[in-house]
């Protein structure tokens, strides 16, 4: 497979993505106003850590995919978004194996600060400015579309769907608002303590 | 810890819970399935979708990445720059006779760049080069709407090549583009780069009829750039800034 065809089966990826994170943002809206789209929303809350995961790793081989593989130069923004990206790779697949879904505050974070540079990258692509960018250089510039599939999807979009899923994602692991359906513990007092 | 004791499921509560836990459980495992074929069809449909332009990459195959250069005369100095590749003062290749330059299309014929004869300009391209993959169709969609010129030679180098960086091989980069210029293909040593002092991707030389090197330029130039770099080799006098 050449390098087209992997372009062209990540910008489906991320349109995949979106799509993932528009029926996620439905299902957890969904779930706090229906009790019956209540199991939906624990089976979201059940696969959202592994998913995640799955989505950090496959964008993270993308990335190195693109630059190690296909040789295309990544910028300044783009190392920025890979800082974001890679760890989450690793950290996402320790909290799968440990179930520890506390870890969602600090994937959003994380989330929150690559998805803003991958915005910002994406729209210097999208509509590149006149006057250029302080991150470009001529070796490595910063609004060459390498990747630019189906006319919009470049290389810092497939990363803005992605940190933007796994952070959707990351808020379905919490605990739901809702009722639950079944109760299987004590309902929390706030009397007097022994 | 709370006073109150905690309330014992009912059996038929714990029953519930397991019908439940069970359904999800396999559940997940429908939308595991899913998402996994999901992924598979998206893989298939990128290879159907690119096949034709794979194709037309392999079509390109067997013809040359690099050429034997033969240079005639003496190399153009290089343009000085700054930092960021600004040039410095007046070129100092402005009024000096440009080399003939022999070598080899992608399909191994001979082409040579005479230094004298019809005026001409040279573009020094390199495969990888943003700025030349933003500049070659500009100009490829030009010259296929209004032909090419016929009172000045147009030639390319494909020069800097490596197949460790992107777009490789420049002969499909070209093809893809429609490029309508005749280009002859740089050796491992950029020769034919060298012999026009390139600094910078790409490059223009502009030479006139009798072979004076009347302006070069490098960096992404508008249809009108382009145009002006023509006249001036038509004329023989600088006029573009």
């Amino acid at each position: 497979m050449t390098t087209s065809t992997f372009s062209l089966f990540f910008a489906l990826l991320s349109l995949a993505a979106v799509a993932g994170t528009v029926g996620a943002v439905v299902v957890l809206a969904a779930a706090r106003r229906r009790g019956s789209w209540m199991p939906m929303r624990e089976d979201l809350r059940r696969v959202a850590l592994p998913v995640a995961w799955v989505v950090a790793v496959v964008t993270t081989l993308g990335s190195l995919y693109m630059s190690e593989i296909a040789h295309f130069v990544p910028c300044a923004l783009c190392w920025y978004q890979r800082i974001a990206m890679y760890p989450l790779a690793l950290l996402l697949g320790i909290a799968t194996f440990r179930r520890d879904t506390a870890i969602r505050v600090y994937v959003i974070a994380q989330c929150a600060v690559g998805g803003a540079i991958a915005l910002y990258h994406a729209s210097i692509q999208a509509f590149p400015p006149e006057s250029g960018t302080a991150f470009c250089t001529t070796e490595a510039p910063c609004t060459t579309r390498y990747v630019w599939e189906l006319g919009f999807i470049s290389l810092p979009f497939m990363a803005l769907s992605a940190f933007v899923f796994i952070a959707t994602l990351m808020v379905a692991v919490g605990p739901s608002r809702a009722v639950a359906l079944e109760p299987t513990s004590a309902p929390r007092t706030t009397g007097a303590r022994a | 810890m709370s006073n109150s004791p905690k309330p014992r499921p009912s059996s038929s509560a714990k029953v519930r819970n397991a019908q439940a836990a069970a359904s999800g459980g396999s559940r997940i495992w429908w939308v595991a399935g899913a998402g996994a074929l999901v992924i598979i069809a998206l893989l298939v449909i990128a290879i159907v979708a690119t096949r034709s332009s794979n194709d037309a990459a392999t079509s390109t195959a067997g013809q040359l990445a690099f050429g034997t250069v033969t240079v005639t005369g003496e190399n153009l100095p290089e343009q000085p720059a700054d930092a960021n590749g600004q040039p410095i003062g007046a070129d100092p290749a402005i009024g000096k006779t440009a080399p003939t330059v022999t070598g080899q299309r992608f399909d191994g014929s001979a082409i040579t760049i005479p230094s004298s004869g019809k005026p001409k300009v040279v573009m020094l391209v390199a495969h990888w080069c943003p700025h030349c993959q933003k500049e070659v169709p500009l100009i490829a969609a030009e010259l296929n709407s209004k032909g090419l010129p016929t009172d000045v030679d147009l030639f390319t180098v494909a020069t800097g090549t490596s197949d460790q960086r992107p777009n490789y091989p420049p002969a499909a980069w070209l093809a893809s583009e429609k490029w309508p210029v005749q280009t002859l293909v740089d050796d491992q040593d950029s020769t034919a780069a060298q012999a026009y002092g390139l600094s910078g991707y790409p490059t223009f030389v502009v030479i006139d009829a009798n072979g004076k090197v009347v302006d070069r330029q490098s960096g992404e130039k508008s249809i009108d750039q382009f145009n002006a770099m023509l006249q001036e080799a038509r004329t023989g006098t600088k006029t573009a800034a």
